[in-house]
Formats: structure tokens, sequence, C-alpha cells
């Protein structure tokens, strides 16, 4: 298996006004590429809600598309902290630590993490001060 | 396969582009010199008509002398058609007028778009979670299936009103044999009918566009009246302001509100909503662009049509409202294939400027690239980079 594509996507803390402009580029370079829709659906979810608590809750970060030959979509979502410091409490659906101004735009809902989860194929986050990394990988028929 | 409804008169054309930027399935380019409309894509949503300066590009539909062609002929009419009436008297003058086109029957759409309403909104109230996207407009449905694939599965899967009438016809005795008409107030119905454009898999034999039908209406609208009376809940279903009050109900009018809609949901940011009521013309189906009338003025209208007598709506088996929905698109590539191919589109797209500008004709640098990756076009064809190199030199 090797990565055929790789694309990386800045994004930035507080920018509420460009907020699913990372997923709405990867969500459409996926339709350019014929990627079949039940996938792409996955990953479109999946990909919003992470920048989103990238802008919200973190110091802003990158988010990586990376397609392997054999079908495999692999987004990596890492921010440059503060980080999470209850992982298994961020992943309860209903957990929340949205600020006002966030609540006021509708998020913080605290189901952010439980639909990434539920959405990929594989599921991995790490946590430290530093940073947050989420590690996605959907899977396309080859 | 389905066809465009939209024709180009090259002699109107200024070349000015308009319509290629318009396009949002980008079906339109100019080549050699001309407009060209790609029939596999076009949604028939008619927004290069409405781009479209200088009367270039037109939709049309069968002609009128067709009806001599039928021993018996039926005239469909849509709810939308009857909002141009402010008074049950009009429209009963209108009714009058076109039967005096010259069929044996005008019947009136609303009682079946009315129990399509109902059964629209019954599926969507029942669904256990996401919602469903009404689509009696089949631009909505072509957009979908061109643009956000990943919401096929969202559409309501009925049939539109036309279809499910005509098929009750066919089943008359001799039903073959009738010539089913059907009055268009859009682009994308002209495309629901076996002509003028081939769309063999429809049941209604003609679609007319309105406006091209009136000047002849015109004639008989004070010669006589004759009885109708209208579905109150069909009049409503073309027509957003007034179509259905309900919190999870979201109506939107107009191509860029129902857009930004289809990419939310792509985003699963409406789940709180149980139905997407979409119409891309602004006022719905009453501000079809081949209608008369002002659309603001034209909904209010409904009350006075309604306000004496309901007819109740039809009440069809279900099974004749149902309607196959695609489950997928038809990309037969391999994912290798499909990799491929986006990498030698995206290599030539890196030399390509970015600029977007549509002046090679193709209406963005991708397409360009596309173009040039199959052959089509050379890399000195954009005149941006054209240009440039004319300065250097
Ligand atoms: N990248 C991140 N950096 C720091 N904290 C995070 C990050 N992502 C999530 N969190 C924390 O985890 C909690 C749960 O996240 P989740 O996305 O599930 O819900 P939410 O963002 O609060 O609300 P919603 O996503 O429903 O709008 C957040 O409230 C926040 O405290
Ligand atoms: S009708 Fe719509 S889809 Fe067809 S060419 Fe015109 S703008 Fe494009
Ligand atoms: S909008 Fe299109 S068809 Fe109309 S004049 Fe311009 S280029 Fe020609
Ligand atoms: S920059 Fe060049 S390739 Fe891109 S749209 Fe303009 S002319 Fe065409
Ligand atoms: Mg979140």
């Amino acid at each position: 298996m090797s990565v055929i594509y790789e694309k990386i996507y800045n994004v930035e803390r507080d920018d509420y006004a460009n907020a699913g402009l990372v997923s709405s580029l990867i969500k459409q370079s996926l339709r350019t590429i014929g990627i079949s829709p039940a996938v792409s659906r996955r990953v479109a979810v999946a990909v919003y809600e992470a920048e989103i608590n990238m802008i919200i809750h973190a110091y802003g970060g990158t988010i990586t598309l990376q397609i392997s030959d054999d079908g495999m979509i692999r987004l990596i979502a890492k921010d440059k902290g503060p980080g999470i410091p209850d992982i298994e409490k961020a992943l309860t659906p209903g957990f929340s630590t949205a600020s006002k101004k966030a609540m006021e735009l509708g998020f913080g809902a605290g189901m952010g993490l439980p639909n990434i989860k539920r959405n990929a194929d594989e599921f991995s986050i790490e946590s430290s001060p530093a940073g947050t990394t989420l590690d996605l990988k959907f899977q396309e028929r080859e | 396969m389905r066809r465009t409804s939209i024709s180009y008169t090259l002699s109107h054309c200024v070349k000015c582009l308009k319509c290629v930027k318009a396009c949002p399935v980008s079906a339109i380019s100019l080549v050699d010199n001309r407009i060209s409309i790609n029939e596999d894509r076009c949604i028939n949503c008619g927004q290069c008509i409405k781009a479209c300066h200088s009367k270039g590009l037109v939709a049309q539909g069968s002609s009128l002398e067709k009806i001599k062609d039928y021993e018996y002929t039926v005239c469909l009419v849509p709810s939308a058609m009857w909002s141009v009436c402010k008074t049950i008297e009009e429209a009963e003058r209108l009714y009058y007028a076109i039967k005096q086109l010259g069929f044996n029957e005008v019947i009136d759409l609303s009682p079946v778009e009315g129990q399509l309403k109902h059964e629209t909104q019954r599926i969507c109230e029942n669904l256990e979670n996401g919602n469903g996207i009404a689509y009696f407009c089949p631009a909505v449905k072509w957009l979908i299936e061109t643009n956000y694939p990943m919401l096929l599965d969202n559409l309501v899967p009925l049939n539109y009103a036309s279809e499910v009438k005509a098929k009750e016809i066919r089943r008359r005795e001799n039903g073959d044999k009738i010539g089913i008409f059907l009055l268009c107030e859009c682009e994308a119905k002209l495309a629901l009918a076996k002509e003028p454009y081939k769309n063999l898999t429809y049941q209604v034999d003609h679609a007319l566009a309105i406006i091209d039908v009136f000047p002849a209406i015109r004639e008989h609208l004070k010669d006589g009246r004759e009885k109708v009376r209208f579905c109150r809940s069909g009049l409503q279903a073309s027509n957003p302001s007034v179509i259905v009050q309900k919190q999870e109900y979201l109506v939107a009018d107009g191509f860029d509100k129902i857009n930004e809609i289809l990419s939310m949901e792509e985003f699963n940011l409406l789940d709180s909503f149980k139905m997407l009521y979409l119409f891309p013309c602004f006022n719905g189906c009453i501000g079809g662009h081949l209608l008369w009338g002002n659309s603001y003025l034209n909904r209010n209208n409904i009350d006075a049509l309604t306000g004496e007598e309901n007819v109740p709506t039809t009440d069809y088996p279900i099974e004749d409202l149902y309607k196959e929905v695609a489950s997928s698109t038809s990309d037969s590539r391999s994912f290798k294939e499909k990799m491929e191919e986006f990498h030698k589109v995206n290599e030539i797209l890196d030399h390509l400027p970015h600029y977007d500008c549509s002046a090679c004709g193709m209406q963005t640098c991708r397409i360009m690239a596309e173009e040039i990756a199959r052959g089509n076009k050379k890399l000195s064809d954009c005149r941006v980079l054209a240009a440039s190199k004319g300065k250097v030199q």
C-alpha cells in the first residue's frame, strides 16, 4: 500500500467566517475523483466535525488528506493544542466545553467526536497539551 | 438518456460567455466559436437562459400542430398555471380557452399534486432519522444526481404529477392511442415528455411551453367559460410561501439557496429537519420561466381560487405514485482509473493560471484541463497563458 495523493490544508483558530471551507474543498475533491457517494458522505461528515473542533476548541492546525492505491482514504487532523484532558469524556455523546460564542453559533451539542468515530472505518485519537491528532481511515472499494 | 431542452441561435449570440459561467453543472462551453451544450450533463435548469441577455438560448416545446396527429387528445395543466388567475371566473375562462386550442379534454393536475404533496409529507415524517428531499421539480433531482450524489438516498421516490396522471390515461380503453400533452411552466418540465426531445421513457407525448401557446390561448379568453374547481393542497404544492408551515420542514426557493442547503445536508447539518422542500425557481413553480405574470402577486391568488369549493386530492393506490430513484451514479471506472485520470488532470491544471475566467470557452481551468487531458484542447488555448507569453516576447 502506498500513498498516491496527498494534500495538506491549514485551519486557523477562531476563523468562524471560514468554518467548513476545508471540508468543502475535500468533499469537492472526492466528487471530482468519483469516490463512491456512501464513502464520500462519511468522510464529509467526519472532516467537517474535525475542522470545526479545530477552530472552536483548538489553536488551529492542519488537515491532511491522503489517498492510497488500495482505496484507503485517510484524514489526519493535527492541531496545536491545548489538548483534551480526558479523551474518554470528550468521546461521550453530549459532552461539550464549547464557549458561549460557539454555542451561539450553533455548535456545542457534544456530538462531533462521537459522529466522527461512528463514520470512520478506523479511528484513533491522541492528545497532549501540545496538540490533538485525529487519525481517520475510510475504505473505498478498489 | 435525458436530452437538453435548451436550443441555441448562433446569429443572436454575442459570445459573452455569461451562459458558460452560469451553468451549475458545467454543461456549457464555447467550442469552435459557438455554444455547445453537453446533453449528458445538462439538468434543464434554465440558468443559462436567464443569464443570456441576447436571446441566444431558448427553451422550446412541441408545436400545437401536433394535436392533429391524434384522434383524441388530453391536455394536462399544472397548478402553477392556474395561479395567474385572480378569480375563479378568470380560471374558468382560461380552462375554456385551453380547450379551444383543440383538446378533447383538459385536466387540472392540482388533485394529483395534492396527493403527492401529502404522500411526500407522510414519507418524510415516518423517516427514522435524517430527512427526505422533496423534488416536484425534476431539475432538483437531476442537480442532485450530478452535483450531490451523496444525497441520492435522501430523495423521496415519488413520480411527477404529469406521469401519474398520464399512466392512468394510458390504462383507459385505447389509452395508448390518446395524445397526451403537458403545459410546462419551466425548461425542466419540457424534458418530461417523449417529444420534442425524445425522452421516450415518459408517458406524456408532447411538452408544450406555456409562453409559446399563450398567444393562441389569449384569443379565446373572452369567448366563454367552463366550470372548473381546484384542489387547495395541490395549488399550494407549487408555491413555497404557502406550501406547509411546520418547524420540521425546510422550504426554500432560488438556485443559490438550494445549493447552500444541499451542501449543508452533505455534512449532515440539517438533521433536525424531516423534509427539505426545494424549488430552484423563485416563488416555486409559479415563478417558472415559461409562465407569464408576476409571481409575487400570483402567489396571493390561491385563496381566491379555492375559497368556494375545494376538490379533494386524488386517491391513487400508493404504488401508482412511486418511482425508482437511481441509487448511485453510473460511473463504471475502477478506483485505479479514477485516480489516474485525477492525477493527469491535476498535472495539467498546475500549468494553468487558476483564474477560472472562461475566456478559453470552458467554464473553469479544471474543465479546460480535462479537455486537454482528453486531447481536445492544448495548453496554448488558454487565453491568459497565450496573452502573457505574447507580452514576454
Ligand atoms: N481539537 C480539540 N482540541 C481541544 N479540545 C477538543 C478538540 N476536539 C474536541 N475537544 C473537546 O471535546 C469536547 C467534545 O467534542 P465534540 O466535537 O464531541 O463536541 P462539541 O464540539 O463540544 O460540540 P459539537 O461538535 O456537537 O458542536 C469539546 O467540547 C471539547 O472540550
Ligand atoms: S439548462 Fe442548466 S444545466 Fe443545462 S446547460 Fe443551461 S445552465 Fe447548464
Ligand atoms: S449568454 Fe451564451 S448564448 Fe447568450 S450571448 Fe452570451 S455566449 Fe451567447
Ligand atoms: S485561465 Fe485559461 S484555462 Fe483558465 S478559464 Fe481562463 S482561459 Fe480558460
Ligand atoms: Mg465538535
